[in-house]
């Protein structure tokens, strides 16, 4: 009962604040409601019993990425846009349309491999999750692990160079 | 089919629900909005919807897997992030403006 009550509050705000990530025109007000939508789904996490990856959602997006974005913005010096959306009533409703269809499809697959889902060892974790995850983690995963090490230092620089580019090939001086 | 028990009992279904609305979202902020910063965020938004789902598949089957691929998840989002404001930037450098109808005077 509580439970259902806790997940329909949180829906509605999840829905709620998405919506308006992406219906405001100005971009600001687009970031703090992203915001809001992630420290939503950190509380979604929380309560699937993820509690490592929701602190983890906190710091990672609310804190840095959301930060990272608004200070972007901020150095744009954007204004709220008079024309936010894509032109085209017929292409609009086409693009609506097809994001609908493909949730649809999305969720149908999902549901149908509900019941073929191998729920057996469903019980109780023995350890405590954050423990075991950390131990899958540095064991079976120690190589995707190490792969993403590379990859983040990879785009640390690709983002310093791009950055500093000015103009391209078709640059006039 | 469709009782108050079904609306009450909350299970995997109504977290895939869930997350396939956030993403549907995401999806209509990335293919309607013209500023590339909000569209950028429309990516945020299904990357995470998908991180929602991968946690509702994890706690139903019981494995710590899904918790793994969200990890991973998160990091790419974050590089992505990383790359896309960049990119973001390097076009308001040369147009003064973050708009998707300047990315086709984009040659070389």
């Amino acid at each position: 009962m509580w439970e259902a009550i806790a997940f329909y509050s949180l829906a509605f705000f999840l829905v709620f604040f998405a919506f308006k990530t992406i219906t405001v025109p100005n971009p600001i007000h687009a970031a703090l409601y992203l915001v809001l939508t992630m420290i939503g789904l950190g509380a979604a996490f929380f309560n699937l019993g993820a509690q490592f990856i929701a602190g983890v959602q906190m710091i990672v997006y609310a804190g840095a990425v959301m930060v990272l974005f608004v200070m972007v913005l901020m150095l744009f010096d954007l204004k709220a846009e008079l024309r936010s959306f894509s032109k085209g009533l017929f292409s609009g409703g086409l693009k609506v349309m097809s994001a609908a269809l493909l949730a649809g499809l999305a969720i149908g697959a999902a549901n149908s491999s509900v019941a073929i889902l191998d729920t057996q060892d469903a019980a109780k974790p023995t350890m405590d999750v954050t423990r075991q995850l950390g131990i899958l983690l540095y064991t079976k995963y120690l190589y995707a692990f190490e792969a993403l090490g590379i990859l983040l230092l990879a785009v640390a620089v690709g983002v310093v160079a791009v950055s500093r580019i000015k103009g391209g090939t078709h640059a006039q001086h | 089919m469709l009782s108050i028990e079904t609306f009450l009992h909350v299970g995997l279904a109504h977290y895939i629900f869930l997350s396939g609305i956030l993403f549907s979202f995401g999806m209509i902020a990335v293919l309607m909005r013209k500023n590339v910063i909000v569209m950028l965020m429309g990516v945020e938004l299904m990357l995470n919807a998908v991180n929602l789902s991968f946690i509702a598949f994890s706690k139903e089957s019981g494995n710590l897997n899904g918790h793994i691929m969200v990890f991973f998840v998160m990091t790419i989002a974050a590089a992505e992030a990383g790359v896309g404001l960049a990119l973001a930037v390097a076009i308001y450098k040369k147009f003064h403006e973050v708009n998707i109808r300047f990315f086709e005077h984009l040659r070389g």
